[in-house]
């Protein structure tokens, strides 16, 4: 049975995911909430009474978290030999209003929106070799018009939201090109999903005043989550696997000049440094 | 530089922790929360090249603090610097909270500050100058309906800073007293902060900017550091009005706030 693991699978797009998919694999959400993934759980299974889903209670944006669900996942993977890991979404994302850190210290759009998924998939990179599987990233169009701080990647100086916003979604699209320039040879594939301007709840979670405000008023403009949802179907089903890094409805879509396998390079050692991991070493091992 | 910070795991104590780091500062944290230690170290470490030491600590007891200090003796540990952070807060009015959390705020904001104060300062590098930072806040301005043990416990700290400046002054000991508004540091702070609507917003510091002024202010010497100019005009503001006044503009306000945070 192919199982895919979503990450922020309790609402918003990633619920979506979790609910098309649910129909014919094994889903293994993750949600930040108990009481949300069980609501989704819930609703999904009331829909569908087949529906194969299984969610994970972890705070993503805490390091120790990400570890520790890694480490569920992979005992429920190693106890179901008949399961095999077909995909990771990496979904998660939040946006913050200010400046504010994990306990790790790093800053939290950083650490969630990049990170986490840089050391989940990272953790579940084995199983997802063994399948031959697909890692995906949800980008945004907003990853464009902006280059990466590198001296100052955690915004320490003088914080934005927008631009820390934008910096991690461009980091979406760099790891994932690292990942490919990486994983070359073991039939994994990786790509970003532009879900385009979507009516979730991201801008309203957690943050205060102006963006709060904005994200209210924006997105009522936004499509339902249902509409991208079927774009990460496509990418994870079609055969042979569509060629292009970066998607919106179906269709390759150009992503910025930012994205240089240099650039993807230097996040690639910057990230394995703030997670303590090496994917160069894993790959010598396998 | 060897810093020692109380309450480092938290928010504020946490970015003040990366500041110093960045600035190359050796650090001793300590926090009643373990594990939060140990992830702080850790993503510290992977981000600057500076000593970190981490000891949980409950500042609350003596017997906690005594072995936090054997420990910093059998290892030579000297400093440079201390900032206070440790501190705690419960919402509500007095009669609606229990009776042993109201006494823990006087506990750990000031019986444990001035514990800790007291044997840091013994354990000063020799010769050198010295700076003391106490996190109050702006509450500690104005006497707070609803918030009215907390804002007494930081008048405490305030007060007490100010003197103490004076009684060191010829020991090469410099004393900064922070006392910031709002602060994003936790999800509750943030539902406060929204609960309390424009005001909330307008009085909230951004935490990477207090955290490079409160240390650059304490390497000046400076006494007092409210950040905002809005927060220095209201903290004017309650020293002009009568107090019994100011409480009872801020009973009206506070009021008002908790009803719509507890919705």
């Amino acid at each position: 049975m192919k199982a895919i693991v979503i990450t922020g699978a309790s609402s918003g797009i990633g619920f979506e995911i979790a609910r098309l998919l649910s129909r014919n694999h094994l889903v293994m959400g993750i949600g930040r909430n108990k009481t949300n993934c069980e609501k989704a759980e819930e609703l999904i299974l009331s829909e569908n009474p087949d529906a194969r889903i299984v969610y994970f209670v972890a705070d993503l944006i805490q390091q120790h978290e990400v570890n520790r669900v890694a480490d569920e996942i992979i005992a429920y993977l190693e106890s179901n030999k008949n399961i095999q890991l077909h995909g990771l979404i990496n979904n998660a994302g939040c946006v913050r209003s200010w400046y504010t850190t994990s306990d790790e210290g790093y800053e939290q759009q950083f650490a969630l929106n990049h990170l986490a998924g840089f050391l989940l998939t990272y953790r579940l990179l084995p199983f997802i070799i063994k399948a031959k599987g697909r890692v995906i990233m949800t980008g945004s169009q907003s990853h464009k018009g902006i280059k990466m701080h590198w001296s100052d990647v955690m915004l320490r100086k003088r914080y934005n939201p927008l631009t820390a916003y934008k910096q991690s979604k461009l980091c979406n699209i760099l790891f994932a090109k690292g990942l490919d320039d990486r994983l070359e040879d073991t039939g994994v594939k990786s790509y970003v999903v532009d879900p385009g301007l979507v009516k979730t709840d991201i801008g309203n979670k957690q943050t205060g005043g102006l963006v709060n405000l904005i994200w209210s008023i924006r997105k009522k403009h936004g499509v339902s989550p249902e509409v991208p949802a079927s774009t990460y179907e496509f990418l994870l089903e079609k055969h042979p696997a569509p060629p292009g890094l970066y998607y919106c409805l179906f269709k390759e879509k150009a992503y910025s000049r930012q994205v240089t396998s240099e650039n993807a390079d230097k996040l690639f050692s910057l990230s394995q440094k703030l997670c303590g991991i090496s994917y160069d070493r894993r790959e010598k091992r396998l | 530089m060897n810093v020692m910070i109380t309450g480092a795991s938290g928010g504020l104590g946490r970015v003040l922790a990366i500041e110093c780091a960045l600035r190359g500062y050796n650090l001793f944290l300590t926090d009643i929360n373990q594990a939060g230690l140990l992830s702080l170290k850790q993503g510290l470490e992977r981000q600057f090249k500076v000593c970190i030491a981490v000891k949980a600590c409950d500042l609350t007891k003596a017997e906690s603090v005594d072995e936090l200090m054997s420990f910093i003796d059998f290892h030579g540990i000297r400093f440079d610097m201390l900032i206070n952070v440790a501190g705690i807060d419960y919402e509500g009015g007095f009669l609606s909270q229990e009776r042993e959390k109201i006494t823990k705020i006087i506990a750990l904001n000031n019986e444990a500050t001035l514990r800790i104060t007291h044997d840091i300062l013994l354990r000063r590098r020799p010769k050198r100058q010295f700076s003391l930072i106490f996190v109050s806040s702006l509450a500690s301005m104005y006497p707070m309906p609803l918030k009215a043990t907390y804002a007494a416990s930081k008048r405490f700290l305030l007060d007490f800073a100010l003197a103490l400046r004076q009684e060191l002054k010829n020991q090469n000991v410099t004393v900064l007293t922070l006392c910031p508004g709002g602060l994003v540091t936790t999800k509750e702070a943030m539902r406060g902060i929204s609960a309390q609507g424009f005001w909330g917003n307008a009085t909230t510091n951004s935490l990477e900017i207090v955290a490079r002024k409160t240390i650059n202010y304490a390497l000046q010497g400076k006494s007092i550091y409210i950040p905002g100019l809005l927060n220095r005009i209201l903290s004017f503001v309650g020293k002009i009005l009568p107090r019994s006044w100011v409480a009872t503009l801020i009973y009206f306000r506070w009021g008002k706030a908790q009803v719509k945070w507890q919705r």
